[in-house]
């Protein structure tokens, strides 16, 4: 099954041509982009291949959210403005709560952890996709939506519209946008921070369009001038092969299932550096170890209230 | 999948071999330098912040270091224009083999399996001086 409108398909001309442009302007010493040439090809093969695993994997989960709708609640009509209004305030915070889960349990995170694996920032950075995103079942998460009554397709749209979105938005070369502007939607520096891997700029800025969703679910975290973003996970990656950017952390899970079984719901449901004997770093450690170091920073940060403050600490 | 499809990915395919020409020509990797004693120290301070350095010794070619961290040995590995950071006990890290002038450290994870770094010795050279360690 397929849609007729696929907003990522339509704009991938636009990508390369940005990419391009990006690159010469840099180059050129025009904007700020720095790019390596096998974490280019990383990226962009990643990008690629994430198109074919969809193509694998979309069917099934299309055809899912087309049963679950054939139960819907509600009738919404594909043509009605407010439909349009209210999927893409739903959608966006299906988004949201996909991305937190995505970085604060290890299963989900095994899928996603490929998109932070670049120490750069660029916008081929915004390619790096997942290969695994269907095994993860994430997508799951969407089928409410059409459950409530949103054409499966309206869905599809909108969340590929919301991919389009995110891409503008991995650059180095824009430093702030209105304050307006950066009051309401992700932008590219919400963004950067949620790729650094700073232990005061972990697990946050989980937004797809709008910031909004983590300002009020205590995650929001600004960039601040005084500390520059350093890109990438907890544990950088040794090299450049693609394979082990896609698949290192699932192999982890199952070599650390293998050594200790009996701590396999911890192994997969932990949140990412969790470990039996607590001889690995989370996120909530590296953060709390961080604000112990630096209370002045870490009081004068922006204050955020008590919720699950994990991951990023990939093994 | 169809005929489109193919075509599409292998044209998706010439436009990311393109993408990466560029990006070699563009030559914009982050400026580096090879890694010096005190440069090393700064990284292994922004990687395991509060830990006291008992040695530190510097690959022959700048592309890596390792440190002794107490029980822990601390290294580092040039990754392109960036660096990764790994620690793991001090004697599984002197167990590494050593061959043509390279120590290959096992760490024992699937992000980065092992760390090869160019060294004149191994053990380390002066690892006797080092605080912690009792002379052999
Ligand atoms: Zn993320
Ligand atoms: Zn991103």
């Amino acid at each position: 099954m397929s849609i007729a409108f696929e907003p990522v398909k339509l704009a991938t001309p636009f990508f390369i041509a940005t990419v391009i442009l990006e690159i010469v302007l840099a180059r050129a010493g025009k904007i700020r982009a720095h790019y390596e040439t096998r974490d280019t090809a990383v990226s962009l093969g990643m990008g690629l291949g994430s198109q074919v695993a969809g193509v694998l994997t979309a069917g099934a989960s299309f055809a899912a959210a087309v049963w679950v709708y054939q139960y819907r609640l509600f009738a919404i009509p594909m043509t009605a403005v407010w439909a349009w209004v209210a999927l893409f305030l739903l959608e966006d915070m299906t988004y949201y709560w996909f991305h937190r889960i995505s970085h604060e349990r290890r299963f989900w995170w095994a899928s996603h952890v490929n998109h932070h694996t670049s120490q750069h920032y660029n916008l081929s950075t915004a390619l790096r996709q997942t290969w695994t995103g269907g095994l993860a079942g994430t997508w799951l998460l969407w089928l409410p939506l059409s459950f409530l009554g949103f054409p499966p397709a309206m869905v599809a749209i909108q969340k590929g519209l919301s991919l389009v979105y995110q891409y503008w938005i991995h650059t180095e070369a824009i430093r702030r946008m209105p304050a307006w502007f950066e009051a309401v939607f992700n932008t590219p520096s919400h963004h950067r921070v949620h790729h650094a891997r700073n232990p005061r700029y972990l697990d946050r800025n989980y937004a797809g369009i709008l910031i909004v969703w983590d300002r009020l679910f205590g995650t929001f975290q600004p960039e601040l001038d005084e500390e520059a973003c350093r890109y990438g996970i907890v544990r950088n990656l040794g090299g450049f092969n693609i394979f082990r950017v896609a698949f290192h952390e699932w192999i982890g899970i199952v070599q650390d299932i293998l050594r200790q079984p009996r701590h396999t719901l911890g192994w997969l449901f932990g949140p990412p550096g969790w470990s039996p004997d607590g001889s690995r770093d989370t996120s909530a450690r590296l953060k709390a170890q961080w604000a112990a170091a630096n209370p002045a920073a870490a009081e004068a940060s922006v204050p955020t209230p008590a919720a699950p403050q994990e991951s990023r600490a990939g093994t | 999948m169809n005929t489109a499809f193919f075509i599409q990915t292998a044209a998706s395919g010439v436009a990311i071999a393109l993408l990466v020409a560029l990006a070699a020509w563009a030559k914009i990797a982050r400026p580096g330098s090879p890694l010096t004693d005190a440069y090393a120290r700064a990284l292994f301070a922004q990687e395991f912040p509060g830990r006291i350095l008992d040695g530190v010794w510097i690959a022959g070619d700048g592309a890596g270091a390792v440190a002794k961290s107490g029980g822990l040995a601390l290294v580092l590995c040039q990754v392109g224009d960036a660096y990764m950071a790994r620690q793991l006990p001090w004697a599984q890290a002197l167990a590494a083999s050593f061959r043509d002038g390279r120590v290959r450290i096992d760490l024992a994870d699937a992000g980065a399996p092992c760390a090869t770094l160019v060294m004149p010795a191994w053990p380390p050279q002066g690892l006797e001086k080092v605080r912690g360690v009792r002379a052999a």
